[in-house]
């Protein structure tokens, strides 16, 4: 649904964005990941039309992005605020009708979001009367209200806890289960590994990663696994796995194996079983976090 | 376009819905009223309260000619001895004993005066004159010339200035009332530009501190949002001159009719007529609290005042627009309101310079070189041709001068706009002015 086309953003001494391009497909959840300052929010930037590249081409249902399709995005901020001035009830009617909807609409709209997140008696406060976790809802309802195809999330769950940011895991949940494609820029990996179906690696202004996160994690996995068994045997590299780690705690013991190239965790198996009882065996499959830190930090190495 | 519109009702409604609006709007023609109405009773009062009570007690022989009560001072000769009078003169209805001893024409010496309380200054130089005049007088009768001659040679000259439209139909004027007006026009010009001004940079700078700026502008363009901003708060400095304007009226005509009763006129002639007891100076007096008020209706039927309101307003909103598009670019610069300092002194210099030399150079010569070069300059032209169009400006000089001002806003709004795309944007770094011409540089 959107197709980010070789994206150059440069600003006066400073390349924010080099050559990036991606696709989001339609009705996914799509992690765009980077450490600060990687080009996330340029990147998110051009999308919305707050600001347009140098070079490169972004398109929305294939059509190239253009004025209509701000009406068909909604955007939720990093840094992000309401008018402190302004009844609450006010500033979302406000900013759906930036949005283009109309007043009866969005009213209807708004009263049955602020029924459905607790917020009912919220119409006529005022932004100074709410704590910050309740501002963030607001804001929340704010993005969404328009019913935009793409909605893009920028850190949502900072400055949440984590009753609230449970209960808007579960709307993203539910308006992505009824069609609607997202974009979270963050850099919590929990949260990925939770929501995201596809995710994209930025560093430095340059994409060095992307694609599901099922296949990422498979070509990471580097065929260690961790075996825990009961038994006074000392396990020892050979031929067939070395030993990265070894712990033990009371008569168990926990190592961590590498195998060797071409071998399998039956090989394994079948060396440790003579000496001890096996308790269990587990894969390690990286988390995006090792992933995350390997890439960024294997660049910072170059 | 529509969204235009949101933003314009935003800023218009939730500045007009303010208490401070509502306050200021209401209290400040009151508050304009009232500094007229203290002015008025001072002045009133004043006339009442200039007539000091002298009573002269003369042993002088030489000096024939007596000194005849004036607006200023009644003297009234009483038939005491000094003691006696001193003595009488805290129970006396006079306020002071003026003594004229013996002295010679030549030279006047020993002429004293007495009160219970100290003379003023001005009361002094009245007493003295008009014992000067008096001396003068009698030196001239004395040289031969007789009291119908000395009459001749007193005249009054009242000059009543006429100005002669381009229509050739001269109309009355008073330099006065021209440059109230055109300093009332100065001044309000100032305070609408440098208020309405700041008001945009302030909102600019709230939304920038606020961080809802990158909602907003992810659903209209950042130029939209910069101009319905800065029409919404013109509609507001609108509405309130406007309310003003009505108000203003509104109290003063009243003031004006609760002024000028003719319960009061009586008071103060029954007061006169029993202070001076000669009925030439009652007419004086009795005209005077009259004077201002009518000199300014008079002059006003003069001016026309149809033609200053909508120069005035022309001007504002030229002014107001030419200005504020520069303050909305100070505003998404900085991240606080402390830091605009740097940026403000360029914008408020030529404003301040233009107030104050149109204040000063252009209401002494409105037709001077001066004047003119201020009146084009968009920097300068809204308060200098407000000043200067009480006076009378050509035709075609204002139509340049508003031409001028047109294309200079289209200018500084479309400057103010690239700077602004970029600088909302942008947080956490001290801007500088190098740093502002490169964002204004920067591609779309």
């Amino acid at each position: 649904m959107l197709s980010v086309k070789n994206i150059v953003k440069q600003y006066a001494t400073h390349r924010a964005l080099n050559d990036v391009s991606l696709e989001v497909e339609k009705g996914k959840i799509f992690g765009l990941l980077g450490p600060n300052g990687a080009g996330k929010t340029s990147l998110i930037r051009i999308i919305t039309q707050i600001t347009a590249p140098e070079s490169g081409e972004v398109f929305f249902n294939g059509e190239r992005l253009n004025a209509n399709h701000i009406s068909q995005i909604g955007y939720l901020p990093e840094e992000r605020g309401l008018y402190k001035k302004m009844e609450i009830g006010e500033q979302v009617l406000y900013l759906s009708k930036l949005k283009g909807l109309n007043s009866a609409e969005a009213t209807k709209r708004i009263k049955y979001w602020f029924e459905k997140l607790e917020m009912k008696d919220w119409w006529s406060k005022k932004v100074e009367d709410l704590s910050k976790g309740m501002q963030q809802k607001v804001q929340f309802v704010a993005t969404i209200l328009h019913q935009p195809e793409l909605i893009i999330l920028d850190e949502p769950f900072s400055g949440f806890d984590p009753v609230n940011a449970d209960i808007i895991k579960n709307e993203i949940l539910e308006l992505n289960k009824n069609g609607a494609t997202f974009i979270f820029s963050t850099h919590r990996m929990e949260s990925v590994e939770e929501l995201c179906d596809n995710i994209a690696l930025i560093n430095k202004s340059k994409k060095i990663l992307d694609g599901a996160v099922d296949e990422i994690k498979n070509t990471y996995r580097n065929n260690a696994y961790w075996i825990e068994y009961e038994g006074d045997y000392e396990t020892t590299s050979n031929d067939i796995y070395e030993v990265l780690q070894t712990e033990k705690v009371k008569n168990h013991t926990l190592v961590k194996l590498q195998l060797k190239p071409s071998r399998v965790a039956n090989e394994a198996l079948s060396q440790l079983l003579p000496h001890v009882n096996i308790h269990r065996l587990d894969e390690v499959i990286p988390t995006m976090n090792d992933i995350f830190i390997e890439k960024v930090k294997g660049q910072s190495h170059e | 376009m529509n969204k235009i519109l949101l933003i314009i009702q935003r800023e218009y409604f939730s500045r007009v819905k303010k208490k401070s609006f509502i306050v200021m709007t209401f209290l400040t023609p009151l508050l304009i009223a009232g500094v007229y109405a203290l002015i008025g009773f001072f002045a009133y009062k004043g006339i009442k309260d200039t007539h000091d009570k002298v009573a002269v007690v003369s042993t002088n022989k030489t000096l024939t000619e007596k000194l005849s009560a004036n607006q200023n001072v009644a003297y009234v000769y009483i038939d005491k001895s000094l003691e006696q009078a001193k003595k009488d003169l805290s129970k006396a209805n006079y306020d002071y004993i003026l003594y004229l001893p013996e002295f010679s024409l030549a030279a006047p010496k020993g002429v004293e005066l007495f009160g219970a309380k100290q003379p003023g200054m001005s009361l002094n130089r009245r007493i003295s004159g008009d014992i000067e005049e008096l001396i003068k007088t009698q030196k001239l009768k004395e040289s031969g010339i007789s009291q119908t001659d000395l009459d001749k040679l007193k005249t009054s000259v009242d000059i009543s200035t006429k100005k002669i439209a381009e229509t050739g139909k001269e109309e009355e004027s008073s330099a006065g009332a021209s440059t109230f007006i055109a300093f009332t026009a100065g001044v309000l010009m100032f305070m609408f530009i440098m208020m309405y001004g700041i008001q945009v940079m302030r909102g600019v700078i709230e939304e920038k501190t606020n961080r809802i700026i990158e909602v907003i502008v992810s659903s209209v363009k950042p130029f939209q949002l910069m101009m319905g901003k800065i029409v919404g708060i013109a509609l507001v400095g609108l509405t309130q001159f406007m309310l003003w304007i009505v108000l203003t009226l509104a109290i003063s005509t009243a003031a004006v009719s609760l002024f000028t009763n003719k319960e009061d006129i009586k008071e103060i002639t029954a007061s006169t007529q029993a202070q001076t007891q000669i009925s030439g100076a009652e007419q004086v007096t009795s005209a005077a609290p009259q004077g201002p008020v009518a000199d300014i209706q008079k002059s006003l039927a003069g001016l026309d005042v149809g033609k200053i309101i909508v120069v005035f307003l022309f001007f504002f909103l030229g002014g107001y627009l030419f200005y504020s598009a520069l303050y909305a670019a100070i505003g998404s610069a900085v991240d606080s309101e402390t830091e605009t300092q740097q940026f403000m002194l360029p914008v408020m210099l030529p404003l301040l310079l233009g107030y104050a030399l149109s204040l000063s150079v252009v209401t002494n010569d409105p037709y001077g070189s001066t004047a003119f070069w201020l009146s084009m300059i968009p920097f300068t032209s809204p308060i200098a041709m407000v000043v200067r169009i009480p006076y009378g400006v050509p035709g075609w000089e204002l139509a340049l001068s508003m031409a001028i001002l047109a294309v200079g806003f289209v200018v500084t709004v479309w400057i103010a706009g690239r700077i602004y795309r970029v600088g909302i944007l942008m947080y956490g770094k001290k801007t500088t002015f190098k740093e502002m011409f490169k964002w204004f540089t920067y591609k779309n």
